[in-house]
């Protein structure tokens, strides 16, 4: 793209100013950076375009060259545009050496590798120290501002990098003994000296040296980036200066210099104090914070050098020169600030918060300083706003709130008040002439009164409920203030319930404190004086934030009265949402009959609908399932209430799946009756109510079976075995699917899967119902017989074990054996339901086996009997 | 210590956006440094819109009064400085610095060099006090002695090039702006050694010291017994020193005729070198007694070139300057005024301009006037249910004038007329504005 005209490159950076997002974006957004560094060496552009392109590139490098390599190809070329700059007084010198070094910095690629940076920081450690560095540098006139600057980059770059500059501490401190220019180069040695001190320390190193004035500029020597590859890892977030208990984490104690160190940082640090007069009162208090930082807990080196500098300056308005002093305060304490100097401190501090002269933003700042104040020996817990102990309340007298007060300075000193509030409690003896509660009230009383104006700003009424929040926070415990503020705020409410929002607001926030006693008096309030039609939406407002069980009678009769003036869609439900709380409240019977006559008689369908749905839930749902139903949401919060209403519903209505607390199990077998019945045993691992066990058979094989009931089940107390009957359609083993429907203590339904119940073969095992008084040997033979044709018949080795036959029968038989001559011969008849029958004969025991005969009316079961008395001997 | 960003912005009420970003500068090396520091609770500085827009909702200077928003109006949501934590975009933005001035809002967000949350206090982060005498410096070069748009868009126009000279990377190297401008300016100057960087050049020429003194009096009178009338004196002492040298000492000494009233609350300028303990020390905190310091209070400093205010101090005269009397009493839609002012005999009886502005709060404009002064003139303003006795240059002889009248007004319409939330019923004030020229009270 050609070269473009002034107009053309203002629109654009006009264009990209006002949305560089959406600059960068578009079209032209790609080319910006290096047209920009292009038309930096166009002749046809004034240098004040390219100043402001240069301007740009300060502000959005980011932008304009997203990446370090695209950063260190920009920081080279402007470099380039510098050196071939003509030798004649040009705007462009300084812009260029201070967009290189933001380039560099901001686009991380300063460090060793970088070509770059090898060129820009001998550049500027030279012009830094008023070397001449041939031509191409511009005439003389221009030297000492460059020279300025060079050190502004290179201040920079030490802090983007610090240890940059630690091994040319030498070199800076010769510098500034000389011509150079004194705040620059304080600034930059103050810097380098706190970033050495603090790498050294936590390298647990010595100053080696560092301080010692060194030669003149060492352009061509490498340059030491050793410290700053250490100072790299250290450029995190470090509590710099404040509060002084970090000392030990900064790890600045361990540092202790020699002797000599000591004398030589001494020096250094004398030097920079003496001439820091000449320095800006901003770059003084830069100064005395970086000092601070870096002696702070270094042994060895005591803090009254600062000394002479703080009475000069304890006098001034100056905001950053009066904050550099609590600095030092907090940094050094005891060993620099005297009691008397602390009072001293605080009664300049107390002045400059209320002085006319100074703006209201210092003010407050000043009564955050006051209230943050780094007391020699704080009383209270760090980190707490606290009035110090020697602010006393003859010094604070003229720091008390007044309604004529910004909001702002109001809160800040309400504050101050409340704590001497709480002071005056604690002391035995209170004064005689003026009490600080008795003004808190009577300017509550105020705020409160200006609150109520109708039409009034809204921040009239924030700035009445933020005070009274205030003083709950600050004086909870005390009921001489918070009994006024109750009954004062009832009154505000009473003349302007369009303030209900505020109300809700503030019982969300407050401790039971002020919320009890206030939801109390604002329900009566509500309910006993209905008001005007345009004030019922916020009593409805406020009674869903208060109605509770308490005063059931009063609050329904006051829903009933004003149901008939619910016109609106609003309204109904902001009725409903009252409804809804009492619900919640567990208030019963009156409230059945007035949500049955809403469900009636609201005009909106939407309304009707919401409380038909309270009514049957109220019908249909115990109290504590119905405060869980309508408990706040476990979920996210929802956007709306009505959304939050709908998640905790579905919580807490639908059934859930769950991990089952409930182990359930098959008890001994009670061959009797006239089908199989399962005795099962459950235990539960918390209590369960309303459980509800479930069955389910595979296939066809059996009869679908009935549910199980439990009233309750508690963990440890052992229940009676429930009794499942099975109706099988065939003689077979089955597993039976097992699903548990319960309650929990905290009122959810639940439902869990438990594992499969196995029903045996033997399950199934029933005696002949009728077994004849007399020849049980011939009723036997009868139904040997009746087995063939149609059944089976086999024959089969049935080992035993140690115990032998007798004790196998008696374990596993003994209900069905009709015919017995122990120990060898037994006759066995099993009735298996639906109608299926199994005779066994086991005769002619031998030690370790019987020979088994046995016939079936059902071919299907010889295999079942077949694995059964096998199985047998391995179980006894 | 550095500054991340700098806004400009004028609010404009009633506009669609509330206002126009004036001015904004960035400091990505800052930012860069910022985000190291504050690591998961790093917030970027957002673009100048949506800054713009929730800094005019933080401090309520958008339109939208009328609902409860929670994020605003909580109770909780308590804020005691003029710094500021902005919801943008589902972070917050904090620290911001901001206040507003003559329909300019002045913003700045300080580099904390730590985690933000929980949020340090602010008295530990030095960024704080930076920020705020960065804006002073910007409010004062804007507005000092200007009083046009067309003057204050030019030095708007400056500021860029300003803050290159003052603040290039974000950390403040002068407050005094004037004096960047001053720099640029006499770039070609050859400094000599030691020149103090609050100095920017060297005063050729006659050697002068002028100095003024300007007190102001704010007095409030209830005439009531449980409440004490005040009145209370602040003064401040403005010196140009055209002098030859580079670090001139020069020492000012204010004295107080006899039994005149201590001067307290002093505040000095940086370049003051030394001060007596008794007037660091001295302060209205206190109770008067004879043994308060009253002088003569001595200021060596140093100057600098241009004119710069050396103190400011307060003082509690014996009695107000003007003693007033003002009764309203209401009558349906009327009010019944009477007014008496008195001139204190030991004051010059000869002002640049003396009037007494009497509003009306919350009530109709005004229809009828009727009213009889002792002196002067009465100027009515129907809309603004405001109206001005215009004393003039002198009061009588007597030094007492006075004013009675019934004031009618009209039904009360919307919006229109002054609102105030302290002025009701029978609550009302008389303001009296008056300049004399070559008098102070203190007598310093």
């Amino acid at each position: 793209m050609g070269p473009r005209s002034r107009e053309t490159w203002a629109q654009r950076l006009g264009a990209f100013r006002a949305s560089p997002s959406a600059f960068m974006a578009g079209p032209e957004g790609e080319d910006l950076g290096c047209d920009l560094l292009s038309e930096l060496r166009s002749e046809k552009l004034s240098e004040q375009t390219k100043v402001s392109l240069l301007a740009l590139s300060l502000e959005y490098p980011a932008q304009l060259w997203p990446d370090t390599a695209a950063a260190e190809a920009a920081a080279t070329s402007l470099l380039d545009t510098l050196v071939l700059l003509p030798p004649r007084p040009s705007a462009l010198r300084r812009p260029l050496l201070l967009a290189a070094t933001t380039a560099l910095a901001a686009g991380d690629a300063l460090g060793p590798t970088s070509a770059a940076s090898l060129r820009l920081l001998p550049l500027l450690l030279g012009l830094a120290s008023g070397s001449d560095l041939g031509r191409g540098f511009g005439p003389a006139s221009e030297q000492r501002s460059l020279q300025a600057t060079a050190c502004e980059c290179l201040r920079e770059l030490e802090s983007c990098k610090p240890g940059l500059l630690g091994g040319r501490l030498g070199l800076l401190r010769g510098l500034l003994g000389q011509e150079g220019p004194v705040q620059p180069l304080s600034l930059l040695l103050a810097l380098a000296l706190r970033n050495a001190l603090l790498i050294q320390a936590r390298a647990r190193a010595g100053l080696q040296g560092l301080l010692v004035a060194g030669d003149a500029p060492a352009v061509g020597i490498p340059w030491n980036w050793a410290l700053a590859e250490e100072g790299a890892a250290h450029l995190q977030p470090q509590a710099p200066g404040w509060p002084a208990a970090e000392v030990q984490e900064c790890g600045l104690a361990v540092l202790e210099p020699s002797p000599e160190e000591a004398r030589e940082l001494r020096a250094a640090v004398a030097q920079l104090l003496d001439t820091s007069y000449l320095l800006t009162p901003v770059a003084q208090a830069q100064l005395l914070w970086l000092l601070g930082w870096a002696l702070r807990g270094l042994r060895g080196q005591p803090p009254v050098l600062f000394k002479p500098q703080l009475v000069r300056l304890l006098g001034t308005a100056q905001l950053t020169l009066l904050h550099a002093i609590l600095a030092l305060k907090a940094a050094f304490g005891e060993a620099l600030f005297t009691a008397q100097d602390e009072a001293l401190l605080l009664r300049r501090l107390t002045l400059a918060a209320q002085h006319p002269a100074l703006p209201l933003s210092a003010h407050l700042f000043y009564l955050h300083c006051l209230l943050s104040f780094p007391e020699n020996w704080p009383l209270g817990p760090t980190g707490e706003e606290a009035a110090p102990l020697l602010l006393g309340p003859r010094l604070c007298r003229g720091l008390l709130p007044s309604l004529l007060h910004d909001p702002m300075a109001l809160l800040a000193r309400l504050h101050l008040l409340c704590l001497l509030c709480a002071d005056d409690e604690e002391k035995e003896e209170k004064a005689q002439d003026w009490s600080p509660q008795h003004y808190l009230e009577e300017l509550l009383a105020g705020l409160r009164q200006r609150a109520a104006l109708d039409g009034g700003p809204r921040a009239l009424a924030t700035l009445c409920f933020q005070a009274s929040y205030l003083v709950v926070r600050c004086l909870a415990m005390q009921p001489a203030v918070l009994t006024p503020l109750t009954r004062g705020l009832a009154q505000l409410y009473q003349s302007r319930p369009a303030l209900a929002p505020h109300f809700v607001d503030l019982l969300d926030r407050v401790g039971p404190e002020l919320g009890e006693p206030l939801r109390v008096v604002l329900r009566q309030e509500v309910v006993a004086r209905p008001g005007k039609d345009e004030a019922l939406c916020w009593h409805l407002q406020i009674l869903a934030k208060v109605a509770d069980g308490n005063a059931q009678s009063a609050t329904l009769g006051f829903l009933r009265a004003a149901a008939a003036r619910c016109t609106d869609w609003d309204l109904q439900q902001a009725l409903l949402q009252v409804c809804r709380a009492l619900l919640r409240a567990g208030v019963g019977k009156g409230l059945a009959d007035l949500l049955q006559a809403l469900a009636r008689q609201l005009e909106d369908p939407d309304g009707r609908d919401r409380a038909r749905l309270y009514y049957i839930l109220l019908a249909h749902l115990a109290g504590p399932k119905l405060g869980v139903a309508l408990g706040p949401s476990l979920a996210a919060p929802a956007a709306s209430s009505l959304v939050a209403e709908n998640q905790g519903f579905a919580a807490a209505l639908m059934v859930q799946e769950a991990p089952a607390p409930i182990r359930l199990s098959v008890g001994p077998r009670r061959a009797e009756g006239p089908v199989p019945v399962l005795q099962l045993q459950v235990e539960v691992l918390e209590p369960v109510y309303s459980l509800e066990l479930r069955f389910r058979v595979e296939g066809q094989l059996y009869a679908p079976l009935e549910a199980v009931h439990v009233p309750c089940l508690y963990p440890g107390r052992p229940c009676r075995p429930l009794l499942l009957p099975l109706q099988p359609r065939r003689p077979a083993p089955t597993h039976l699917d097992v699903r548990a429907l319960y309650t929990t203590p905290s009122g959810l339904t639940r439902h869990a899967h438990l594992p499969p119940l196995l029903v045996t073969f033997a399950d199934l095992f029933l005696p002949f119902p009728q077994s004849p008084e007399g020849d049980k040997q011939g009723f036997f033979e009868e139904l040997w017989d009746s087995c063939l044709p149609k059944g089976a018949e086999s024959s089969l080795w049935c080992p035993l074990g140690p115990q032998g036959l007798e004790a196998l029968v008696s374990h596993h038989l003994e209900p069905f054996v009709v015919v017995a001559q122990p120990p060898t011969s037994y006759h066995v008849a099993i009735h298996l339901p639906p109608n299926s029958r199994l005779l066994l004969r086991l005769e002619a025991a031998q030690v370790d086996g019987v020979p088994v005969a046995l016939r079936t009316d059902d071919w299907a079961v010889l295999p079942l009997a077949g694995d059964y008395l096998r199985g047998l001997s391995a179980t006894v | 210590m550095a500054q991340r960003a700098v806004w400009l912005i004028s609010h404009e009420p009633g506009a669609p956006l509330g206002g126009t970003v004036r001015f904004s500068r960035r400091y990505p090396t800052v930012e860069k440094r910022a985000k190291v520091f504050n690591g998961a609770s790093y917030m970027p500085i957002p673009e100048d819109g949506p800054f713009m827009k929730a800094l005019l909702f933080e401090l309520r200077l958008l339109d939208d009064d009328k609902d409860f928003i929670e994020s605003r109006d909580s109770c909780s949501h308590i804020n005691k400085t003029s710094v500021y934590g902005l919801l943008i975009g589902g972070g917050e933005l904090w620290p911001v610095v901001a206040f507003l001035k003559n329909n300019m809002i002045y913003a700045c967000v300080p580099l904390v060099e730590q985690t933000l949350s929980p949020h340090p206090p602010l008295i530990s982060i030095s960024g704080i006090s930076q920020g705020f005498e960065l804006l002073f410096g910007i409010q004062d070069f804007l507005y000092l002695g200007q009083k046009h748009d067309t003057e204050i868009n030019t030095k708007l126009n400056q500021l860029p090039d300003l803050l290159l000279q003052a603040c290039p990377f974000g950390t403040l190297l002068d407050a005094n702006l004037q004096n960047s401008l001053d720099s640029i300016n006499f770039a070609s100057v050859t400094h000599p050694q030691k020149q103090p960087a609050w100095k920017v050049g060297t005063y050729k020429g006659k050697p002068q010291v002028s100095i003024s003194i300007t007190e102001k009096v704010k007095s409030m009178q209830y005439d009531k017994q449980d409440i004490a009338d005040t009145w209370q004196v602040v003064g401040a002492v403005t010196c140009k020193c055209d002098l030859e040298g580079i670090m001139p000492n020069v020492t000012i000494s204010l004295s107080l005729p006899t039994n005149g009233s201590p001067l307290q609350d002093i505040l000095v300028h940086p370049c003051v070198t030394s001060l007596d303990s008794a007037i660091l020390t001295s302060s209205s905190i206190d109770a008067m007694d004879d043994s308060a310091f009253s002088g003569p209070y001595k200021f060596p400093f140093t100057p600098p070139l241009e004119s710069f205010n050396l103190c400011y101090y307060t003082s509690q005269v014996p009695v107000p300057p003007i003693l007033g009397f003002y009764q309203m009493k209401e009558e349906e839609i009327k009010v019944k005024i009477t007014v008496n002012l008195k001139l204190h005999e030991s004051v010059k009886n000869n002002f640049e301009f003396c009037e007494a502005h009497i509003p009306f709060y919350n009530r109709g404009p005004i229809t009828h006037v009727e009213s009889k002064v002792s002196f002067g003139q009465l100027e009515v303003f129907r809309e603004k249910s405001l109206l001005i006795w215009i004393i003039g240059q002198k009061f009588p002889k007597s030094m007492e004038i006075s004013l009675s009248g019934t004031v009618t007004f009209g039904a009360k319409s919307h919006e229109k007329q002054p609102f105030d939330e302290i002025c009701i019923g029978g609550t009302a004030y008389l303001k009296l504005h008056f300049k004399i020229l070559d008098f102070t009270l203190t007598g310093c």
